[in-house]
């Protein structure tokens, strides 16, 4: 039934389209170019990552090293929770990591039912919007990012890009080398919802709260930043 | 699609009445503009960016067969089954036997207009599927046995406690109180948990279909349309023909500009890209995964002179900008879509013998042209459409007749000032010191209602040759 309904919408818009052959059409999309976006200063990229995240509502945290960012997941978690536990995905940089050090022992796999808190380690920061960018695979099953009271992500200083176009660039280099994820998320800030009279409620149906910790050397101004805003309990 | 569009008069009437409503309609008139403009504010590109976004919408629908070719050939290599609708009847049929041939029992939707359009949850409820809507505002709706007021946020024409009820109502949770909004969400998100484990088909729309690699962008607050997309075993993204583009950078420029319009944010808390089925190396997400992309008139829509039509992007900003909308609110348009982008789109779609009172819910203000994130001029539209509805003769004959003299006198300028020389004075002395006129010959319709302000004593004409004579003494 819908091949026939292919064949016939596909004839009608071949008969109503610029008749270009697929080069020229391409080549015309090339002569378009980019479209503007909104200035970002270049100066102190992590600084503005992390304004960018507040403003999403999400909590953040700044951490030299790997040692120093289990203890303050195990932190995070301790003041929240009360507890250690963690779901996180197969992803060897998470696995690497020295977890025993802040007594955390991560269960790596796929988020299930009572577990309140879940790690991810973002392939991208985008410094724009304050997002980071995961893909679906065994290092980011989408439960762990859609089903959890709470949503840590870790993002290296290194993987911060400027805008979403430079985030194409890299997501596309990595389709090009690893083939196309099932999914590419981009993620900022807690689930929310404006459906009852306009008013902001955090939690909708997925994390009620989105925590990002920055990994790596930073300006000292970052640094105060994130100090000045550490996560309440 | 079904309508009711041919009410819209007496559904603006009951609307106009209803002062608790008026309320919530004036939150979204009052400070939905004042979200955007903050956000467009800040980003001072927002204009080229309109304009650069433009120039791409018009190649792809100049383009339209070769993108969607090309987007089929991406999915169809990404896993996906691909299926093209003509019409809403089609889409319906084909998401139920998707459905049937899994022997799929419960339903999860996340937001879709396109479904909406096609009357898909009845249809499917028809062939014994339970389906749930789980984007909050639609949930709302669904419970309440209503259209949406709204093309984001569907159920903002209703109280906090009118939702409370509706919960009271359908959620089997014992006596409980709702002391605020938040205690709403609480229990709305424990119930659609509930739904979401147990869903056997998700059903969600796109913002975008990128041709360059199959993948269909999403965009969500809520997180439900991923939960959706995820979470069961079959997928079924339903859109429509013109929501494609050639490149992920496209999308994302458009996302920059529906979701300021939208919400007044830089970005949604997800925007999500889907390619398809699990992958080897995934632990979770659906098995089968299917894109219906339906038709229903849009091209024939693309061959008239109403094209513009297909560049919209749902944001909403001419809904929130517009004083009818503000006033009446959506449900009296009977379709949809509602707004200046329902005025056009809904006769459009099903004809304007339906809804030709929706073209004249317009005060031709132009705030919709001036907020349109892309750019398409709505009063043109709307005028273009009173003007067909006139020549297809579905204005009364006094109607036509008084607007062919109008336009008679209008062709014959020294007629015209000659006649409204005379007449215009005359309104003047009649209104006195009121300065009003309560009955006006031909439009009671106004006169019945409200006072007709009394013109000028003189026409503009008589005034601009009496400044030039004097101008000309000195």
């Amino acid at each position: 039934m819908s091949n026939s309904s292919r064949a016939e919408l596909l004839d009608k818009l071949r008969d109503t389209a610029s008749g270009q052959s697929a080069g020229r059409i391409e080549l015309e999309r090339n002569a378009m170019g980019s479209g503007n976006a909104p200035f970002v200063s270049a100066n102190n990229l992590s600084l503005t990552y992390l304004q960018n995240v507040l403003a999403n509502r999400g909590s953040i945290t700044c951490v030299a090293n790997r040692n120093e960012a289990v203890q303050a997941v195990g932190n995070y978690l301790y003041g929240h929770f009360r507890s250690h536990r963690l779901v996180a995905g197969n992803d060897p940089r998470l696995a690497a990591m020295p977890w025993r050090d802040a007594g955390v022992l991560p269960r790596f796999g796929s988020l299930e039912e009572g577990e309140p808190a879940a790690l991810s380690y973002a392939k991208l920061g985008i410094v724009e919007t304050g997002a980071v960018v995961t893909y679906t695979g065994k290092g980011n099953p989408c439960a762990n990012h859609l089903l959890p009271e709470h949503h840590l992500v870790l993002v290296d200083v290194n993987d911060l890009v400027l805008n979403l176009e430079q985030a194409w660039e890299k997501i596309n280099g990595d389709l090009g080398k690893d083939g196309r994820p099932r999914g590419i998320n981009m993620i900022a800030g807690p689930s929310s919802t404006a459906d009852i009279e306009g008013q902001v409620v955090y939690g909708a149906h997925g994390p009620r709260r989105w925590h990002v910790i920055l990994l790596g050397e930073v300006p000292e101004e970052t640094r105060e930043l994130a100090k000045n805003n550490a996560p309440t309990d | 699609m079904e309508i009711s569009s041919d009410t819209f008069l007496d559904n603006a009437s009951a609307a106009l009445r209803d002062t608790d409503k008026a309320k919530r309609r004036d939150f979204i008139a009052i400070a939905t503009p004042q979200i955007r403009k903050a956000a467009i504010d800040e980003f001072e590109g927002f204009d080229a960016l309109r304009k650069h976004v433009k120039r791409i919408r018009q190649h792809s629908l100049n383009n339209l067969a070769h993108y969607l070719e090309k987007f089929e050939q991406e999915a169809v290599q990404n896993g996906n089954r691909v299926h093209f609708a003509r019409d809403g009847a089609q889409l319906n049929d084909i998401v139920l036997d998707i459905c049937q041939q899994h022997g799929a029992k419960k339903v999860i939707k996340g937001k879709s207009m396109i479904t909406e359009e096609t009357g898909l949850n009845d249809f499917l409820k028809r062939g014994n599927l339970d389906v749930v809507e789980t984007d909050l505002g639609e949930y709302i709706i669904q419970l309440a046995g209503e259209a949406p007021s709204h093309i984001v946020g569907p159920a903002l024409h209703k109280s906090a406690d009118e939702i409370g009820e509706l919960f009271l109502k359908n959620h089997k949770l014992g006596d409980r109180e709702f002391q605020e909004t938040e205690n709403l969400v609480d229990e709305a998100r424990g119930v659609l948990r509930e739904h979401f484990l147990k869903g056997d088909v998700g059903i969600i729309g796109s913002n975008a279909l990128i041709a360059e690699n199959g993948y269909s962008m999403l965009v969500t607050n809520e997180g439900n349309g991923d939960l959706c997309a995820n979470l069961p075993d079959v997928l079924v993204i339903c859109t429509s023909i013109d929501r494609v583009l050639p490149r992920a950078e496209d999308a994302t420029a458009m996302l920059r500009l529906l979701v300021r319009s939208a919400t007044g944010q830089p970005q949604t808390c997800y925007t999500s890209f889907y390619s398809g089925p699990r992958r080897d190396t995934d632990i979770d997400g659906p098995v089968e995964t299917h894109f219906v992309l339906l038709d229903n008139r849009r091209s024939d829509i693309l061959t008239s002179d109403y094209r513009e039509m297909l560049e919209c992007i749902r944001c909403g900003a001419c809904l929130n900008h517009c004083p009818i909308y503000a006033s009446v609110g959506g449900h009296a348009y009977g379709s949809v879509y509602q707004g200046p982008m329902g005025s056009v789109l809904t006769p459009l779609l099903t004809s304007l013998e339906e809804s030709s009172a929706l073209p004249n819910a317009c005060t031709t203000c132009g705030r919709c042209a001036e907020v349109c994130p892309a750019d398409i001029p709505l009063p043109d539209l709307l005028r273009n459409l009173r003007q067909e509805e006139n020549d297809k003769k579905l204005t009364s004959s006094r109607w036509r007749s008084g607007l062919k003299l109008h336009s008679w006198l209008a062709r014959h300028p020294r007629l015209y000032q000659w006649v409204t020389g005379i007449v215009i004075p005359a309104m003047h002395i009649i209104g006195g010191s009121r300065g009003r006129l309560s009955r006006l010959p031909m439009a009671s319709g106004w006169t019945s209602q409200r006072d007709f302000p009394a013109p000028e004593s003189r026409t503009f004409m008589q005034q601009y040759k009496a400044r030039l004579r004097k101008n000309h003494e000195q």
